[in-house]
């Protein structure tokens, strides 16, 4: 028995639990820079917004009904899910973290008397100790948990935990469920479902097994077994390592001079290198990339990217963002005003598998890991603006945020403040 | 002497392992007191406010302390809570009756705040106990 637990609209709601004046009211979350709605408050929801709106778009609706817009706050998030993640620890011993707003808990083994209890205790939990509504679904598989959580947010009387498990509750509920909302059906599955005239969930489970797999290999007949009540989907309570990494973002202003750019770059390349150290990776090759942009017509139009390769295996602070920094002076073109860069580690090893090169020079290695590790230490203790590269200017990737929430949980200087009356 | 040396020198004196010394009863002991985990009991529902208003004397709370918050407290009779009233939070004392509570002011004596009552549709007025307020000597 497998438990997923999913956050409702979870950016939204960050953004209410400490606007508790919000709840009720169509609340929306931008994309970094402020383009379009990535979350959406229920309320906005059925006023017609939708996931990727452009901000000037549902301007109109926006004023109207008075919508609260923030921009991204992902410090806020980060920190909300870690809450969650706690609490839901509490609740069981082993929990996948698929998402940074859903988890899966793995209930096998456990003494559960009353599942669908359980999975409202669970809701109710959440929303008592973090101020965040989540939906519970219980099921024998993963899959089919994922759809009892979907049922909990479309039945408010579930009261945010819904145990699945019965074969004709099963067959009912897949009758109605659309196959191209069930996990693990991509965009392509589901075209090839529209062909076959397969609607629902439940005219998956009929297929034929030998055409199940023919037709969708490995991990659509997993899907179909799993559907059907049979865990075929691992659970994976250690996260894999990242193969690789991307730091990107587009600028609220463009920009036209190179210095200005290798700055926003190292920065890039910096997070990429905390990203890397945090996973206990090296990089072996990386790329800066540079572009203009594209909806501009009118504009030179150009897209840059060059490729650095570590002669042996890296993740040194110094090493990576000087070459993320030469292979943007070296992409670089005046007269082109770019909008967007970054970087991208293309090819990583974990530390316990790298081979020392032959021609490594040990000490000057154990020196540079050494300042690396020391680099890690003042950032985790001081913030990670507190030590940055020249190169990296004020270390502020510079980015459209005009409707940000504070940073209410994560800074010092951010936290609410209370009056006593 | 070569920087290796003093190195060296230092790892020993850490290590504890200086020859023809007695060795310390205190090796391999590394514990300190640490102040958060004496102030935060549950680290997924504890969050920081900061004191900016304080309309009243003897409230035990003064303009610039922070209030640690654990919205896993139960609220009880007496406790002081962070509550949300009109848009924004204010600190009051928490009196069970029953079927619900009263917010009053954090200084009993105070009577220019009316009493507010809480009923079971308030969700979001009683935000989160207060557990315990930091202040600068």
């Amino acid at each position: 028995m497998f438990a997923l637990a999913d956050c409702n609209n979870f950016f939204a709601s960050c953004e209410r639990v400490f606007r508790p004046e919000l709840n009720g009211k169509p609340v929306i979350v931008l994309s970094n820079n402020d383009g379009c709605a990535v979350a959406r408050s229920n309320e906005a929801k059925a006023l017609g917004i939708k996931m990727g709106d452009p901000l000037f778009k549902i301007r109109n609706i926006v004023e109207k009904h008075h919508v609260a817009v923030f921009s991204s706050n992902f410090a806020l998030y980060g920190d909300m899910s870690r809450r969650v993640q706690e609490v839901l620890r509490s609740f069981a011993p082993s929990v996948e973290q698929y998402s940074i707003d859903e988890a899966f808990l793995d209930l096998r083994g456990m003494n559960i008397p009353d599942p669908d209890a359980f999975a409202k205790q669970i809701s109710r939990d959440c929303r008592r100790l973090t101020a965040i509504p989540v939906s519970v679904g219980i099921a024998p598989t993963k899959t089919l948990a994922k759809i009892a959580s979907k049922l909990c947010k479309q039945y408010p009387k579930l009261r945010g935990g819904c145990y699945m498990h019965r074969p004709q509750d099963i067959e009912k509920v897949l009758r109605n469920f659309p196959a191209g909302d069930v996990w693990g059906i991509g965009r392509r599955s589901v075209k090839k479902l529209e062909s076959m005239h397969i609607r629902t969930a439940w005219d998956y489970v009929r297929l034929p097994e030998t055409s199940v797999r023919k037709l969708f290999a490995l991990p659509g007949y997993r899907t179909w077994l799993e559907l059907q009540g049979t865990p075929s989907i691992q659970f994976e309570d250690l996260i894999e390592p990242r193969q690789t990494i991307c730091v990107s973002r587009s600028f609220a202003k463009e920009i036209t001079e190179c210095g200005p750019l290798c700055e926003q770059v190292a920065n890039f390349a910096e997070s990429a290198v905390r990203k890397l150290r945090e996973q206990h990776s090296l990089a072996l090759e990386m790329a800066a990339f540079a572009f203009t942009n594209r909806f501009k017509e009118s504009a030179p139009q150009t897209f840059g990217s060059q490729v650095s390769v570590f002669p042996d295996a890296t993740a040194d602070h110094r090493a990576i963002v000087s070459a993320a920094v030469a292979a943007t002076r070296g992409l670089f073109r005046p007269g082109y005003a770019y909008k967007k860069a970054g970087v991208v580690i293309t090819k990583l090893i974990q530390e316990e598998d790298h081979v020392h090169s032959l021609f490594a020079d040990s000490e000057s290695e154990a020196r540079d890991a050494r300042l690396s590790a020391s680099i890690d230490e003042i950032k985790r203790s001081f913030g990670s603006q507190s030590i940055l590269f020249g190169i990296q200017g004020d270390g502020r990737i510079k980015m459209a945020r005009e409707h940000q929430s504070p940073h209410y949980t994560t800074l010092w200087s951010d936290i609410p403040g209370a009056s006593v009356k | 002497m070569e920087p290796q040396k003093i190195e060296e020198q230092f790892e020993s004196e850490l290590m504890g392992s200086v020859k023809a010394g007695f060795p310390s009863p205190a090796e391999g002991v590394r514990e300190r007191l640490d102040l958060v985990k004496l102030l935060v009991k549950h680290s997924a529902s504890t969050f920081f406010f900061r004191i900016d208003g304080v309309s009243m004397v003897d409230a035990d709370m003064d303009e610039g302390d922070i209030i640690i918050v654990d919205r896993a407290v139960e609220p009880y009779d007496g406790c002081k809570a962070v509550c949300y009233i009109d848009g924004e939070y204010t600190v009051k004392k928490v009196r069970l009756r029953q079927g619900g509570a009263i917010l009053v002011p954090c200084n009993d004596g105070n009577t220019r705040y009316k009493p507010i009552p809480v009923g079971p549709e308030d969700d979001f007025l009683i935000w989160g106990v207060v557990t315990y307020i930091i202040k600068k000597a």
